[in-house]
């Protein structure tokens, strides 16, 4: 069977509005998918499976693709991919080598790779800002980059402000005499520093030799970040897991600070601005917060916890069914989107939690508490929006076919599930599934990265065994599932 | 660890014991407070911490300055409020006047307990991420509070368990504080441990945040590679200029024009004391807060 795609972006045409490209990574696979029908895939596809693909012509691919690679010879994930915002480019960031990678995207959504930069941490977020000239890099670690989208000859390597590492002085001699390093543990720690020194400096595999800033940093993990621009002031603005939302001036005066935004009890994992100049955050938290993020002030909160609990109990169709105590349903959300197309007045966002096969719609600003459901066959992975000139609004969702709708650990039954739903606003508001736009899709639907079959067979909770098979379907689950992971436990302790 | 039970044990009790009378001057025995020296300022203690510092209780930590009376007694320690009667809470612990002055990392408190008697109109707060440190600290003021209850002796210091390198945003408003002091901090010599240091390039974004322009950072250590670390981290950052020298060191043989603070740093912190036992250098860099530059 396919992986399904993890991330789901898109882009209008910049001379036609009414061309537009999709594009998706699978796995360790992008696939761009374009209104004029063509499909392109990155990394290029060896033969055999081409054939595969055009012989089934998207019908969604059944048993017979038995040409799996083993999990270990595919290349690393995508955890995001983002476009610049004139479509040119798309850059994406994989996990497992912590790298960002460059394409150049044609009209036809061909894909060039032009450079891949590995970071010394995991990046959580990027983000361009809004000259397109610039990545901003948020990782693990907490600290924010920023490098140059195209790495120019002319940069300095690794011009940095700041050395975040220091480099490991050959002729090194730690000033702290046993005299005067007083505790027993420091002491311990400058004999290892000189025994160290003794040895050679360490390792210093983390590197990196391309142009990178340091702009700014928490001491927390960064989860997700963005960039703002309101007339000639640039903004940055970052979230972490210990509940803070970061206003910092935009680069060059990154290191200043301007305020906070402070109220969420759980750790933040999405930031979404709306074209109203509020800012919608989310995470662990039973609410979205909705604040004006210019005065650091709360505007509203949006009963996300509430409405999808409602949504969960209202679906027979899911299992587990919920434990009679709702006490401890709780949401983890992974994906919040500014919904393209509607007046000017009006913001709307769509909501995605992790495990629940269901987009929620919120109105923003206007105080209305109710949400729209649409509701999904499978979790809800993300969601790509295409504008048409008339002010439509179409969405693509994908859906995770690995794991049952409502859950994060039970493999579904049914191997045929579909990897992708298609809805369109109608005039009423209403979101309704819409075939029309699925036909564009068949050959999208048909690509990705192959997993092997016997990864998802089995009733068994994921990440059970020790087996290639359940070790594949850990690694489907950690691509998948990252956020609710960053809930704090009770009594976890020094 | 077959006596740690026992151990455990005696300073319960030792504990209880003091809190039978809250009117017991007598000052805590620090052999019953002493803990493991490094704590990782990245793990997920169980701290508590306000959501922001509009909700934070500052009037149970002085109580002498809070500006009304709470209708029902504090729970001990911070509490954070729910959302339910948020604008009546918080003005039950309105307090007159604004924390000033903060030791971070302050340990067992020296500096604490020589600053408040030499700025009696202004607020002083410790704060330190090891639990029981922090329980001598609050112990050690309670006694003093009621040993020097006819002057109102000790009512403006105070001290919070907190891990300030993740939560200082959460205590304080932007320029809020006139001084930051940084006395001895944990050297964290292994390389990978850096971004455990106390003070770094983006941390010292978060001081700046909570500094008014003028204010000034105070840094002493007796490690010579961390004082260059302080030195490098703060100059290059833009928000902070190293002050006069004579602020640091004064002039001549008797320091005259040192600083006031400085001079108590030197010598009143138990790390200070301990280095003058041993007859170490005492390093110390202290850096002003700038005015932000224009925004265009
Ligand atoms: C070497 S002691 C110095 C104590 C005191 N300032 C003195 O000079 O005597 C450093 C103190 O910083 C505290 N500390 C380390 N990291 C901290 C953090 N993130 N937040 C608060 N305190 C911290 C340690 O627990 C320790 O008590």
């Amino acid at each position: 069977m396919i992986f399904p795609y993890q991330c789901l972006v898109a882009r209008t045409d910049s001379d036609d509005s009414n061309k537009w490209t999709v594009f998706g990574a699978s796995g360790s696979k992008l696939v761009a998918q374009s209104s004029t029908g063509a499909t392109s895939v990155w990394p290029q596809q060896d033969e055999q499976q081409q054939q595969i693909v055009s012989a089934e012509h998207g019908e969604p691919p059944g048993k017979r693709i038995k040409l799996s690679p083993a999990p270990t010879e595919r290349g690393p994930n995508f955890s995001s991919i983002i476009l610049s915002s004139n479509g040119e480019y798309l850059i994406g960031v994989t996990g497992e080598d912590k790298c960002i990678r460059v394409f150049q995207v044609d009209k036809e959504g061909q894909f060039q790779q032009l450079s891949e930069r590995c970071m010394s941490r995991k990046p959580s977020s990027i983000t361009l800002t809004s000259d397109d000239f610039t990545i901003l890099c948020a990782d693990k670690f907490g600290d924010v980059y920023a490098l140059p989208l195209i790495p120019s000859p002319n940069d300095e390597p690794a011009e940095n402000p700041v050395v975040t590492e220091q480099p490991v002085d050959k002729d090194f001699t730690p000033s702290a005499t046993v005299l005067t390093v007083h505790s027993g543990r420091n002491r311990r720690t400058l004999e290892e520093q000189l025994k160290q020194k003794a040895k050679g400096p360490l390792k210093t595999k983390e590197a990196m030799t391309f142009k990178h800033d340091l702009l700014l940093g928490h001491v927390s993990m960064l989860t997700d970040l963005a960039y703002a621009k309101k007339g000639n002031r640039s903004y940055i603005i970052t979230a972490d897991r210990d509940e803070h939302i970061r206003i910092s001036r935009g680069v060059p005066q990154a290191h200043i600070i301007e305020g906070f935004c402070l109220g969420h009890e759980e750790f933040i994992s999405r930031l979404c601005l709306t074209p109203l100049k509020l800012l919608v955050s989310g995470g662990g938290d039973a609410c979205l917060y909705v604040w004006d993020w210019q005065n650091y002030r709360l505007v509203e909160r949006l009963p996300l916890r509430d409405t999808a609990l409602q949504h969960r109990k209202a679906r027979s169709d899911l299992s587990p069914s919920l434990p009679d105590n709702d006490q401890g349903f709780k949401v983890a959300v992974s994906g919040i989107w500014n919904i393209p197309g509607l007046d000017a007045l009006t913001n709307a966002v769509l909501v995605a939690c992790e495990g629940l096969p269901a987009l929620f719609e919120f109105e923003i600003g206007s105080n209305a508490k109710s949400a729209t459901t649409i509701s999904l066959n499978g979790n809800a992975l993300d969601v790509a929006f295409i504008k048409g000139s008339d002010n439509s609004c179409s969405i693509v969702v994908s859906i995770d076919n690995i794991h049952k709708a409502g859950s994060t650990t039970l493999v579904r039954k049914d191997k045929i599930a579909a990897r992708l739903q298609y809805f369109s606003k109608q005039t009423d508001g209403q979101w309704q599934e819409d075939e029309i736009v699925g036909k564009v899709f068949v050959g999208f639907a048909g690509q990705g990265s192959l997993m092997d079959d016997e990864a998802t067979n089995g009733d068994t909770p994921i990440g059970n065994g020790a087996d290639q098979a359940s070790s594949e379907k850990k690694s489907a689950r950690d691509i998948l599932y990252s956020v609710e992971n960053l809930r704090k436990r009770p009594g976890a302790e020094e | 660890m077959p006596h740690a039970p026992a151990k455990r044990q005696k300073r319960e009790e030792y504990k209880n014991s003091l809190h039978t009378n809250e009117q017991n001057a007598a000052l805590p025995k620090k052999k019953f407070y002493r803990q493991r020296a490094h704590a990782n300022p990245f793990s997920d203690h169980s701290l508590t911490y306000p959501k922001s510092p509009a909700d934070m209780d500052w009037a149970t930590l002085y109580p002498a300055y809070a500006s009304r009376k709470k209708e029902q007694a504090p729970n001990e320690g911070l509490q954070i409020l729910n959302d339910n009667d948020e604008e009546e809470q918080r003005n039950a612990i309105a307090i007159s006047k604004d924390v000033k002055i903060a030791d971070i990392g302050c340990g067992f408190g020296g500096l604490l307990f020589a600053m408040a008697p030499k700025f009696p109109d202004t607020l002083i707060l410790g704060m330190e991420i090891r639990t029981s440190v922090t329980e001598y600290v609050q112990e050690k003021i309670r006694a003093l509070r009621v040993q020097n209850a006819s002057t109102n002796g000790y009512q403006n210091v105070s001290c919070i368990r907190a891990n300030t390198m993740k939560f200082l945003p959460n205590f304080f408003q932007k320029a809020q504080l006139a001084k930051i002091f940084l006395c001895f901090p944990d050297p964290h010599f292994k390389q990978r441990k850096h971004k455990a240091r106390i003070v770094s390039y983006t941390l010292n974004s978060e001081y700046a945040y909570v500094l008014r322009p003028g204010g000034v950072v105070y840094t002493i250590t007796d490690v010579r590679d961390l004082h260059e670390w302080m030195k490098e981290h703060f100059e290059k950052h833009p928000s902070f200029e190293r002050v006069e020298n004579e602020f640091e060191d004064g002039e001549g043989e008797d320091g005259t024009g040192m600083d006031e603070c400085v001079k108590i740093m030197r010598t009143e912190t138990e790390e200070g004391k301990k280095v003058e036992r041993n007859k170490g250098m005492k390093f110390v860099a202290c850096f002003r807060r700038v005015e932000d530059p224009a925004w265009p």
